[in-house]
């Protein structure tokens, strides 16, 4: 499954700057030509070929509407003019942009530079330094198309970018929870994934939970969590709640989209429709969904619109409805709210813990669970 | 949000110069440091002396300090952003100075707000300026205690910060530290610059959350915007409470709101008690839930009915339980809330054999609940879906549903009202409410030709089959029913609920869940939170 590619922050410019002996800070090439201006080039100089302590700092400057992104480099030898050379190869994109992104492309270019320079003088040598125009070049239009580049500078160097977009952190994936696939699963390649995401790949079909997929695949709790929330991290599985005919769900302002959105529909229909049977009908399916409501069992839900179920499969019904957020599930949380002085305080009946939660920790059944806490009467049950 | 500090920077013909910043180098504040080799008071500061220090700004001498931040000309006016590493310095650079505020990885709403509250700084500082030429002498103070303090090194040799001692002289320092303080604890700044101009500013990431979940501003901006005159404002604190944190120049307007609001009382009639203007009403309401001090919910009624949230802190050992437990003695909260497990309306709460006394008491608990976003208000949403045709099932999938066809109508009260928030300009836009009846007026006296051609009209937006099973409808022989019918049709895209219908339409619940009975066999209901206003409640994810 290859992790498609959206640019987020489309380079304007890229630009390379030094410190000239006679003329001071200047602009040496850029590209596209002429793009930044005299004027801003006299407001940001200061950040561009900088005082000693701000160099090898990655460096983000805003003005006149635009953000530069550079990292100042001195190398210091006698056989420089003035002892030392100063340059910087930066970015320029739009002051709107995240360029979070960019940040560290522009590190690695300065490293790279700074390499060829004390390997083979490549940037003090005239004939050399010619060849960073065309290099800017491929740079930017590849950047811009395609998020990578690999150029070979010379026989013995080459180039390698990549720009990673950063993602928010994913959340703790509890054994309890389920992870679905969020697009077709023979789209996935296999081999591009660690080991242990390979050994546990059969077993995610959006109905095992964490402990289930542990206990079949044969790998250690802990190592399942990690590669699952590194799936989750990509997007390329999402977290459901486990199955089960007792469950009880209630739909939220999103099911609405069912209707307003012809992509969310089609797929839908796709999705939920019984495999080798007739398609099933937005009318159906809509009913379903709002037939979901607090009190109401998947059960009872079979058993009152077993019409609409006749080319329906309820649990990839239920799937979609959460992995789309059309529908959430309401869980059960025990509280023990009296007790007497003397006992132990509640450990997992505190309003913390869904039955979820306490029957995969402690390996009672619901059935059993509800037994337990019906007649208790020490013990209210929050549903939410 | 992690660290952040303020700093006062002054580029004149003599050069660059840091005239203040806080909080004050850590290097400076460690005893331990004193003990080690005497500080050149000239030298460069790095940041070592045997201190760990990864974030923030203490990395940075005063001396870089003064010359990266201190812009030319050109720059000045407008937004001044740099980003260094992982600090990043935010600030507003005036013809004079400029305070920049420095943060790291930051999210862009919550610099653009800290670009915001320099800004304001700045030019409440140049207001000052100009009229008794504050800021120039505050900058001399500054100078002078700096000087004093590096004379006093030179000569007894003990390393302090000169910034410390620029407290005590100078009110425009003793502001900013202030600044610095209330923004890092409550997100809330109230500063009097010079003690006559006021600059306020609250940081919306700090104020408005929910558990952990912050509300981003944009979505709080967009549901004020959407907010309808049927709806109601809670006030999160007393009224009292609320009165007296407001300031002495603040609108009379405000507080005859504040003194007359209720949960029970929607916002037409608030304006009716209050003797305001709608408008005038939507923009007050707007700031105080903008400022962390109210909430937008549907007035409270017997016939709402509540369930838990399900963002609700439900835990035995909060301290909303403990809270609870003090303002309602006898009562716990997790029992409470058992209650609304299952959606329940305040009307079945009441019980005749209590003293109505306690039926009040309920209402406040549920106010309580409602206040520490413990629960969320159900509403029924209605959508026209007709049984797929028999004949071409093909064609009707094709058949986009009427949701999808009939596009935005406005509405008959007044909505969508836009007004700037007070963190963007600082003049509000108004825009005049859009008053045109949409549901056309229609004459009782059933059957007359030109009722007929009115439904006609409005029935003319369904396709050929949807008016089919509905004209097949027994209850569309009765043509008073088929008319109210048609007159809601627009409403039953599942976006509406009923309370929302009974106000444009003027309709008893009573009247509309009748009709919706009648006409069941083409329609869909469902419950679900309102979103214009759920985000108050359950946070975005």
């Amino acid at each position: 499954m290859t992790i498609r590619f959206r640019m987020n922050s489309r380079i304007e410019c890229i630009f390379f700057s030094e410190f000239h002996p006679t003329l001071g800070p200047k602009i040496t090439y850029q590209v596209p030509e002429e793009y930044i201006s005299r004027e801003l080039f006299d407001t940001v100089q200061v950040y561009i070929i900088t005082k000693p302590e701000l160099q090898n700092k990655l460096i983000t400057v805003t003005a006149m509407g635009k953000k530069l992104i550079g990292c100042p480099v001195c190398i210091e030898h006698k056989k420089y003019s003035r002892n030392a050379l100063l340059f910087n190869l930066g970015l320029v994109c739009d002051a709107q942009t995240n360029t979070c992104a960019l940040e560290p492309i522009v590190k690695k270019l300065s490293g790279y530079l700074t390499t060829l320079e004390l390997e083979s003088g490549f940037i003090s040598k005239e004939e050399s330094k010619h060849k960073l125009l065309p290099i800017m070049s491929t740079l930017l239009e590849e950047l811009n198309a395609t998020g990578a580049c690999t150029l070979p500078i010379d026989e013995s160097n080459t180039i390698h970018l990549k720009l990673i977009q950063l993602r928010k952190d994913p959340p703790i994936v509890q054994e309890y929870d389920v992870p679905v696939f969020t697009q077709c699963k023979d789209h996935f390649i296999k081999s591009q994934w660690d080991l242990t995401t390979q050994q546990i790949l059969p077993y995610i079909d959006g109905f095992r939970h964490i402990q289930k997929i542990s206990a079949e695949a044969d790998v250690e709790l802990n190592l399942v969590r990690i590669a699952v929330q590194n799936l989750l991290y990509y997007g390329v599985v999402t977290l459901v709640s486990i199955f089960q005919y007792s469950n009880v769900y209630c739909t939220t302002p999103k099911v609405q989209s069912l209707i307003d959105d012809k992509s969310i529909q089609e797929e839908c229909l796709n999705y939920v429709t019984k495999q080798g049977h007739k398609r099933a009908s937005l009318r159906d399916v809509f009913q379903l969904y709002c037939g979901l409501s607090p009190g109401t069992t998947v059960r009872d839900l079979c058993s009152r619109y077993s019409l609409q179920l006749q080319n329906v499969d309820e649990r990839r019904l239920i799937q979609f409805g959460l992995m789309k957020s059309l529908i959430r599930r309401l869980q059960k949380y025990p509280v023990k709210v009296i007790r007497d002085e003397r006992s132990r305080p509640p450990r997992l009946y505190t309003g913390c813990h869904s039955y979820d939660e306490i029957c995969c920790k402690t390996g009672i059944t619901y059935k059993e669970l509800d037994e337990r806490l019906e007649n208790d009467s020490n013990i209210v049950i929050c549903w939410k | 949000m992690t660290d952040n500090s303020c700093t006062v920077i002054s580029s004149g013909s003599r050069g660059n110069k840091l005239l203040f910043r806080y909080p004050f180098q850590r290097v400076a504040e460690y005893p331990s440091s004193l003990t080690a080799k005497q500080r050149n008071p000239y030298a460069l500061n790095t940041a070592g002396d045997g201190l760990e220090d990864q974030d923030g700004d203490s990395r940075f001498s005063d001396i870089i300090l003064s010359t990266i931040l201190a812009t030319k000309s050109d720059m000045c006016g407008k937004k001044f952003e740099l980003k260094i590493d992982n600090v990043r310095f935010v600030g507003h650079p005036t013809l004079l100075q400029h305070p920049p505020v420095i943060q790291t990885n930051a999210d862009p709403s919550v610099i653009s707000c800290m670009h915001n509250l320099s800004r304001r700084i700045a030019i409440a500082l140049q207001h000052e300026e100009r009229r008794c030429q504050y800021l120039t002498r505050e900058a001399k103070l500054m100078l002078a205690a700096q000087d004093e303090i590096t004379t006093m090194t030179e000569m007894d040799g003990s390393p302090q910060s000169p910034f410390r001692q620029i407290l005590p002289k100078c009110k425009l320092a003793r502001d900013l530290k202030e600044a610095y303080d209330s923004l890092c604890t409550t997100g809330v700044v109230r500063l009097h610059i010079n003690n006559w101009l006021e600059v306020s500013f609250c940081l919306p990431h700090k104020i408005h959350r929910i558990g952990s979940n912050y509300i981003p501003p944009e979505a709080l901006e967009r549901s004020l915007k959407a907010i309808r005159p049927y709806h109601a404002l809670l006030l999160l604190e007393s009224e009292k409470a609320l009165l007296s944190q407001l300031p002495l120049d603040c609108s009379p307007a405000m507080v005859r709101l504040i003194k007359t609001s209720s949960a029970m009382k929607n916002l037409q009639q608030l304006a009716q008690d209050a003797d305001l203007a709608l408008l005038q009403i939507f923009q007050i309401a707007a700031h105080l839930v903008y400022w962390g001090k109210a909430i937008i919910i549907y007035p409270l009624c017997e016939n709402n009915v509540y369930m838990l949230s399900p963002h609700a802190n439900i835990s035995l050992y909060s301290p909303l339980a403990e809270h609870f437990t003090q303002h309602f003695p006898g009562y716990d909260l997790p029992s409470m809330l058992a209650k609304f497990s299952l959606p329940v309306s305040l009307a079945e709460f009441r019980n005749p054999l209590e003293a109505p006394a306690q039926e009040a008491y309920l209402i406040q608990m549920v106010v309580w609940m409602l206040q520490h976003h413990l629960l969320i208000q159900l509403h029924t949403y209605v959508c026209l879906l007709v049984p797929p045709s028999e004949e071409e099932p093909g064609l009707r999938d094709e058949d986009l549903p009427l949701a999808a066809r009939v596009g935005g109508r406005s509405l008959s009260t007044p909505s969508a009202l836009s007004f700037g928030s007070p963190t963007s300009s600082d003049d509000m836009t108004l825009t005049s409410p859009s008053m045109d009846n949409s549901s056309a007026e229609l004459l009782p006296g059933g059957d007359s030709p030109l009722n007929k051609r009115m439904t006609e009209t409005l029935l003319a937006s369904l396709s050929e089959h949807e008016r089919q099973v509905i004209l097949n409808i027994p209850a569309a022989q009765n043509p008073e029913d088929l008319r109210m019918f048609a007159r809601l049709l627009h409403y039953f895209r599942g976006h509406h609920h009923l309370e929302e219908i009974m106000y444009n339409e003027n309709m008893r619940r009573s009247q509309l869940k009748t009709l919706l009975d009648k006409f069941r066999s083409v329609l869909v209901v469902t419950n679900h939170e309102d979103p214009i206003i759920s985000i108050f409640q359950s946070p975005m994810e």
